[in-house]
């Protein structure tokens, strides 16, 4: 048995070693250089060990205004996200004619390149000649400065976040799809129950786990959301020098590179794992209360 | 069954990705100390017509400096880009050998950059020769810190078509802005200007009206004379004579699409300018910018820094710095690129001058920026939050233009921003 674990350990080393040296000691160094007043990532000298760093950090309006951004996105773009793929899924799985077209089409942005998607979306939300704008005037709406009114910010970049995100969900929902035993699709049929209660009653039960994963996944990944803002605002996060569509890794990047405040940039890093870890054991709570409660039926 | 299928094939994913990126990382070769057969790597920031100059230059160097050096370029993308690598490889102290660099990329840094006074002192043709405001930027750490390189200058770039039909002359001073401007907008319904860049253009105005920009002590025009550089600049904006550059990325394709009549931005940026799209052929014109009380006009471009500490490729990195800001290089990476030369002599070589006679865009560029090169200056940017300090303002002057606040209300946000960053 012991010998076993061994082998076991051996086998997983590569992995553990790669992620030791490129997950857990940055963590740790990030960790211990949010302590760090007025570091010096260079050269590595500071001036004291305090909490300097999260005090500044919250004393930040730009901050404060990339937490609330962040939250306004994880809690649109995810649900919303996995809601619509779900049901473009649902459809692509139902034998449609070009069914290998579609699913190519629905996956491509997925494979391109967010900053290339990010120049066509700046023309699709262009306030004069953009195609959104074009669409609304059509039905007599009035254009909207959706990349030039710091109001729309937050609403464009959620535009564009789900539409990038769709692809993913899309090809793991289809997968799961696939895997549903036909059987019970032909038992419904036979019942003749309607097709808003077999997508209900079979199709999301079956895809629960993969459910559950999309939405994991997506929470972690729109917390980290970056490219998105800087591809939408070319570089910027937001117009006209307003920073209404910063994130806390928009904010972190630029302590760091930009600024050079590298304690501060550790320690917004620090309030994200906090808050992803958080948000992630959540998550979990559902799953692990439904496995105790069928633990103790049995 | 599915589900963990998934799961470990994105783990799998993720860590090539990972090793993916290590491996970048590790690009600076080590070799002996021997002279025979020496490679060094120069990172540098230069595309398109840019990038194939200097692989020109490179080329030849390799072929024919006699020694055995040969030099590995490594393009690393965009200036932002090229400054966070430099950043991050400070701290790994994996460093190239020589690199591109602004002074305020290395205020972190300082004492990573070999000093080349030495080098300048016993084996450099003639220092005197290196265009002035040059040499006092590439000393503002107290040495000599780099050797200029790719410098530019921002001229007026304007639809000259457009203002021959209007019986304009480009703006030499800031009343022919606003008289400009105004026969512009009433005439062509556009704005007449754009800058590329907003905290520049406010340091050319309040150089240009007597007044100072910023030191390492925080913000120099909450002066009589700072306020009225700013509320001119304002008053250009408000009346629709200049605009912003908002969702759209760049004022060269505005101007290639006729929707703004000119713009100030780098001389290097010429070539992204295109005169022959269809309903939009135009003849491109290019000026000195227009002066005002004083005379100021802007410089930018990086200098080359030594990093290595290998005595041999210390000397094949000079021996490289020194062909590339020779006169003969400095000549042909001139007319490729639309920089403008680091040296006297080369602007007053044959070729040069020929050159700026001719009638080509990066003919045209090189006579304005030719024309305005008496009144550059180098912003000094050597002070720790030089560089948090430029996008500071140039956000929140963005902002006080788009939100049409007054002078004094923006001599204050200005003053704020950049004491914030100081203190």
């Amino acid at each position: 048995m012991k010998k076993k674990s061994f082998k076991g350990y051996i086998y997983l080393a590569p992995v553990l070693i790669i992620m030791l040296v490129f997950t857990a000691y940055p963590l740790v160094r990030a960790f211990i250089m949010s302590f760090y007043e007025d570091y010096n990532a260079v050269n590595g000298t500071y001036s004291g060990i305090n909490i300097e760093n999260y005090r500044a950090l919250f004393a930040s309006s730009d901050f404060r205004t990339a937490l609330a951004n962040t939250t306004i996105y994880v809690l649109f773009v995810v649900p919303l996200s996995v809601i619509i793929s779900l049901l473009i899924a649902n459809l692509l799985n139902s034998h449609i004619k070009f069914q290998g077209l579609f699913q190519t089409l629905y996956f491509l942005p997925y494979v391109t390149s967010v900053i290339a998607i990010g120049v066509v979306w700046r023309w699709i939300l262009h306030s004069q000649y953009g195609l959104l704008n074009g669409i609304l005037n059509f039905f007599g709406i009035e254009s909207i400065g959706w990349l030039t009114d710091r109001r729309y910010s937050m609403a464009s970049l959620i535009i564009f976040a789900v539409w990038k995100s769709l692809a993913f969900n899309i090809m793991i929902f289809l997968a799961a799809l696939q895997g549903i035993s036909p059987d019970l699709y032909s038992a419904a049929r036979v019942d003749s129950t309607p097709r808003w209660r077999v997508f209900f009653r079979i199709t999301v039960p079956a895809m629960g786990p993969i459910i559950a994963y999309a939405f994991i996944m997506g929470i972690i990944n729109a917390f980290k959301v970056y490219n998105e803002v800087y591809a939408l605002f070319n570089g910027a996060a937001g117009p006209n020098g307003y920073n209404s569509a910063i994130t806390i890794v928009f904010y972190i990047y630029d302590q760091f590179y930009n600024n050079k405040k590298y304690g501060i940039a550790a320690a917004g890093s620090v309030v994200l794992f906090l808050l992803i870890m958080v948000f992630t054991m959540i998550q979990k709570l559902p799953a692990k209360i439904r496995a105790r409660k069928e633990a103790a039926q049995k | 069954m599915k589900t963990k299928r998934l799961v470990a094939m994105g783990i799998a994913a993720v860590m090539g990705l990972n090793l993916l990126t290590a491996c970048g990382n590790g690009s600076t070769s080590s070799s002996s100390g021997s002279g025979e057969g020496v490679t060094i790597t120069f990172w540098h920031a230069m595309s398109n017509a840019q990038e194939q100059s200097l692989t020109e230059l490179t080329d030849k160097f390799n072929a024919e400096n006699g020694q055995g050096i040969t030099v590995e370029l490594v393009n690393q993308g965009a200036y932002k880009d090229l400054e966070s690598k430099l950043t991050a490889n400070a701290a790994a102290d994996t460093l190239p050998d020589m690199a591109q660099a602004y002074n305020n990329y290395v205020t972190d840094y300082v004492d990573k950059i070999v000093p080349l006074d030495d080098f300048v002192k016993n084996d450099f043709d003639n220092w005197e020769d290196i265009v002035e405001g040059y040499r006092i930027e590439n000393s503002e750490y107290g040495f000599i810190s780099g050797l200029p390189f790719n410098k530019s200058t921002y001229p007026f770039f304007y639809n000259k078509t457009m203002f021959d039909e209007l019986g304009l002359e480009p703006p030499k001073t800031w009343e022919d802005l606003e008289t400009c401007g105004a026969v512009i907008l009433e005439k062509k319904g556009i704005p007449m200007l754009g800058y590329d860049s907003m905290c520049d253009m406010l340091e050319i105005f309040l150089r240009q009206n007597g007044a100072q920009y910023v030191d390492e002590t925080g913000a120099l025009f909450n002066t009589p004379e700072g306020l009225e550089a700013v509320e001119f600049i304002l008053g250009l904006y408000e009346k629709g004579y200049a605009r912003l550059i908002g969702e759209d990325s760049y004022f060269s394709n505005l101007m290639s699409a006729e929707q703004i009549a000119g713009y100030v931005g780098s001389c290097a940026g010429v070539t992204y300018i295109v005169t022959d799209n269809e309903g939009h052929e135009f003849e491109l014109g290019v000026a000195p910018i227009a002066q005002g009380k004083y005379n100021a006009a802007y410089n930018a471009g990086t200098n080359l820094m030594m990093f290595t500490k290998d005595e041999a490729k210390q000397k094949a990195v000079w021996e490289y710095m020194k062909f590339l800001t020779s006169a003969e290089s400095q000549v042909k990476w001139s007319i490729d690129t639309g920089y403008v030369p680091v040296r006297t002599s080369a602007y007053e070589s044959d070729t040069y001058q020929e050159f700026m006679n001719g009638d080509t865009p990066g003919a045209i560029t090189a006579r304005a920026a030719y024309g305005q090169a008496p009144y550059g200056y180098v912003p000094s940017n050597y002070f720790k939050g030089a560089n948090e300090i430029r996008n500071k303002v140039s956000d929140t002057l963005t902002m006080c233009i788009s939100e049409g606040r007054t002078a004094q209300e923006t001599v204050d946000a200005l003053v704020q921003a950049i004491d914030e960053v100081v203190k």
